[in-house]
C-alpha cells in the first residue's frame, strides 16, 4: 500500500482521511505496491546512514529527495540490492533484491557515477546489457532503447568521447533495454541540456503512465515536481515525509502559505482580506503587488475573488510562492 | 518493450548504410547473431576494457627483455648453461615476470570496475556470479599466458640450458600463473589498490619473508614454481623443497580457492 504521510505532524494538523499506520504518520491515499521497506536501518561502523525507515512504493513515479548526506543514496542502493540493510527488510516484487539474482531481470538502474565501459560504443554498451539480460535480440532492443533517449545507435565513437549529457542518456538506455518493471534513476537529469531535460522528464512520465514503478533520486526539484507528485523525503537518515507533495504541504499548516497578489489596488485588497479574516499577514511589495500569508488556502481562494468584486478592483495575478517541492523540502529539512 | 518513444515522428530503426558515405561501420548494428554467449560477451568486454595498449607494451617489454637476457646468457661464456638458465628463469621469470604480469591483468578484471563504479553494470544483471568470476579469470589467463610464457620459454631455450629447462620453465610458469590468477582476481575484489598489495606480496612476502621461514614459504606461490623448476632441471634453488606432486597440486588448488573466494565475495560485497 502506498500512503501519503508526514512524520510527526503538528498538533493542529487537519484530520487525515485514513487511520494512522503508526504513531506520527497520517495515511492519505493507497494503491499498489512494488517495493516494501520495513524498519530498515543501515550503518557504517559508527555512522548511521539510514535509520528505521518504513515505506512502500507503488507503481508510477516516486521521487526520493533529501539533502546531501541524508542517506538518500544509501537507501537507493539498498532498494537496488547493491548493499544489504544492517537491520530490517526490503522486498522488491515480493523478493529480496540482494539475494535473488533473477529479480534483476525486472530492475533497471541508472547509477550516479559517470564512468561507463569507455572503449565501447553506445550501441555496444546497451547491447551488452541486453545480452546479459538474456534478450532474444539484444541488438534490436538496444536500437529501441537508444531511440528513446535520442541517441544514434550507428555512432561508432567510443563512450570515452561522449559528453556528460550523452553519457547520462546512455545510462538511461541501458536501464531500459530489457523493459524492466522497476526503474531506479539516480539523478537522471544531471548533465542534460534544457531540451534533453524536457525530453527525459517526458520519458519518465510515460514510464510511470505505462505502469512502471519509477523511483527517481534528484536534487532538481523543479523537474521532479513535474514528473512526480509523490515524494519520499529523507532527512538525517530518517523518512521525514512520504506521499503527494501537495498533501504534505497542506499538512504543514504550522507554517502559513505565502501568496503573491498583483492588483491595481493592493491596499483595498489587503484590507478586504483582513476584514474577512482569511489572511494572517499582509505585506506590500510594490505599487501593485502585495504578499499575504494564510493558513487556509481554500478559504482564501474563495474570498479573494469576492473581495476583488466588492472593492471593484482588478486581480492581475495570484501566485502561491511556496507551494513547490523546494519549499516542502526546505521546510522538512528545517524541522 | 513498452512504447516510450515521444509523440510525433517515430525514429526509424537504422538500416545498413546504402551508400559508402554513410557514417559508422555497418557491422556495428549487425544483430543477426541472436543470443550471443553471455560468457564470451563478458570475456570480450574484459579484454576491451582491461587489456590496454599501455599494459601490453609495458609487460611485452618485460618479455622482450627476457629474450634479450636469455640470448645474452646463451651466447656468453658460462660454466654451466643449465644452471645459469635455470637461475635466470627462477629469478627473472618466476620471481618477476609471471607474478607481475598476472597481477596487472588479473587484479584489474574486477579491481578497476570496482574502483570506477562500472561493476554495477555486471552485478545488476541476471548472470550467475561464478560465471563472472570464471570469465574474468579465463580472460586474464588467456591474455597473460601468451604474453609471458612463450617468450620466457624461448628465453630459456636461448640460454642453451637444454630441454629440461624448457619443459621446467613451461610447467612452472603455467602452474604458478594459474595460482596467481585465482588469487589476484580475488584480490581485485577484496582490497582497494590491489596492484600495490599484489606487489607487496610478490616482493616483500615472496622475496624476503618466505626465505626466512618454512611456514611463510608455504604461502608463497613462487616456492612451488621454484620447486617444479628444481625437480625438472635438478638445479638446486632456494625455496625448492616442495615435492613435485605438491608443487603442482597446491598452486592449482590455490587458484581454484581464490576463484571460489571471489564468487563468495561478489555475493557478499557492497557494490558502489
Amino acid at each position: 500500500m502506498t500512503t501519503d504521510r508526514i512524520a510527526n505532524p503538528p498538533q493542529d494538523a487537519a484530520p487525515a482521511p485514513a487511520a494512522p499506520a503508526r504513531p506520527g504518520f497520517t495515511e492519505l491515499t493507497a494503491d499498489g505496491t512494488a517495493i516494501d521497506v520495513r524498519d530498515v536501518s543501515k550503518w557504517f561502523k559508527d555512522v548511521v546512514a539510514v535509520s528505521d525507515v518504513t515505506c512502500s512504493i507503488g507503481y508510477g513515479v516516486t521521487a526520493l529527495l533529501g539533502p546531501n548526506g541524508a542517506g538518500k543514496s544509501t537507501l537507493f542502493r539498498m532498494l537496488c540490492g547493491l548493499t544489504p540493510p544492517s537491520r530490517g527488510a526490503i522486498t522488491v516484487l515480493g523478493g529480496d533484491p540482494r539475494k535473488d539474482i533473477s529479480l534483476t531481470r525486472h530492475i533497471g538502474l541508472v547509477p550516479q557515477q559517470e564512468t561507463l565501459f569507455e572503449p565501447l560504443s553506445a550501441f555496444e554498451f546497451v547491447r551488452l546489457a541486453g545480452i546479459l539480460h538474456g534478450l532474444a535480440d539484444p541488438g534490436e532492443a538496444a536500437v529501441k532503447a537508444l531511440a528513446i533517449v535520442e541517441l544514434d545507435p550507428r555512432d561508432p565513437r567510443p563512450l570515452t568521447t561522449y559528453s556528460k549529457g550523452m553519457r547520462q542518456r546512455v545510462k538511461v538506455a541501458q536501464a531500459l533495454v530489457h523493459d524492466p518493471e522497476i526503474l531506479f534513476l539516480d539523478e537522471p537529469l544531471t548533465g542534460l541540456d534544457p531540451r534533453q531535460r524536457l525530453h527525459m522528464v517526458s520519458a519518465i512520465q510515460r514510464l510511470g503512465a505505462a505502469g512502471k514503478c519509477v523511483v527517481v533520486s534528484s536534487h532538481v526539484l523543479e523537474e521532479v515536481e513535474r514528473f512526480s507528485a509523490r515524494v519520499l523525503v529523507i532527512v538525517k537518515g530518517r523518512l521525514a515525509a512520504e506521499g503527494d507533495y501537495h498533501a504534505i504541504r497542506d499538512l504543514m499548516d504550522d507554517r502559513p502559505h505565502r501568496i503573491s497578489i498583483r492588483t491595481d489596488s493592493p491596499h483595498g485588497v489587503a484590507s478586504g482580506l483582513l476584514e474577512h479574516g482569511v489572511v494572517s499577514g499582509v505585506q506590500l511589495l510594490g505599487p501593485d503587488t502585495l504578499l499575504v500569508e494564510t493558513n487556509d488556502v481554500q478559504a482564501f481562494r474563495h474570498v479573494v475573488a469576492s473581495v476583488a468584486l466588492e472593492r471593484q478592483t482588478r486581480l492581475y495575478d495570484v501566485q502561491p510562492l511556496d507551494d513547490d517541492l523546494e519549499s516542502v523540502f526546505r521546510y522538512l529539512v528545517g524541522r | 518493450m513498452t512504447d516510450l518513444l515521444p509523440p510525433g515522428p517515430r525514429p526509424t530503426p537504422p538500416t545498413p548504410p546504402s551508400t559508402p558515405a554513410a557514417p559508422g561501420p555497418p557491422e556495428v548494428l549487425v544483430t543477426g547473431r541472436r543470443n550471443p554467449s553471455v560468457f564470451l560477451s563478458i570475456c570480450s568486454l574484459m579484454v576491451r576494457t582491461q587489456v590496454t595498449r599501455t599494459r601490453l607494451i609495458a609487460l611485452g617489454s618485460l618479455s622482450v627483455l627476457a629474450l634479450v637476457v636469455g640470448a645474452a646468457l646463451g651466447s656468453g661464456r658460462v660454466r654451466n648453461h643449465l644452471t645459469t638458465g635455470t637461475e635466470f628463469v627462477n629469478l627473472y621469470g618466476l620471481s618477476l615476470l609471471v607474478p607481475v604480469a598476472t597481477l596487472v591483468f588479473a587484479s584489474s578484471m574486477f579491481g578497476d570496475p570496482s574502483d570506477d563504479g562500472t561493476l554495477v553494470y555486471l552485478w545488476l544483471r541476471p548472470v550467475k556470479r561464478w560465471k563472472l568470476v570464471l570469465a574474468a579469470a579465463l580472460t586474464s589467463f588467456v591474455v597473460t599466458w601468451p604474453l609471458v610464457v612463450p617468450p620466457l620459454v624461448a628465453a630459456a631455450s636461448l640460454t642453451k640450458g637444454g630441454t629440461d629447462l624448457v619443459w621446467g620453465t613451461l610447467l612452472s610458469a603455467t602452474v604458478t600463473m594459474v595460482a596467481y590468477t585465482g588469487v589476484y582476481v580475488a584480490l581485485g575484489l577484496r582490497v582497494k589498490r590491489p596492484l600495490v598489495w599484489g606487489l607487496l606480496y610478490t616482493f616483500i612476502w615472496e622475496g624476503f619473508v618466505a626465505r626466512g621461514s618454512t611456514n611463510a614459504a608455504k604461502a608463497a606461490v613462487r616456492a612451488y614454481g621454484t620447486s617444479i623448476l628444481h625437480q625438472v632441471t635438478d638445479v638446486p634453488l632456494i625455496l625448492s623443497d616442495v615435492d613435485y606432486v605438491w608443487a603442482v597440486a597446491v598452486p592449482l588448488v590455490a587458484g581454484v580457492l581464490g576463484l571460489a573466494y571471489a564468487v563468495r565475495r561478489l555475493h557478499k560485497m557492497d557494490v558502489a
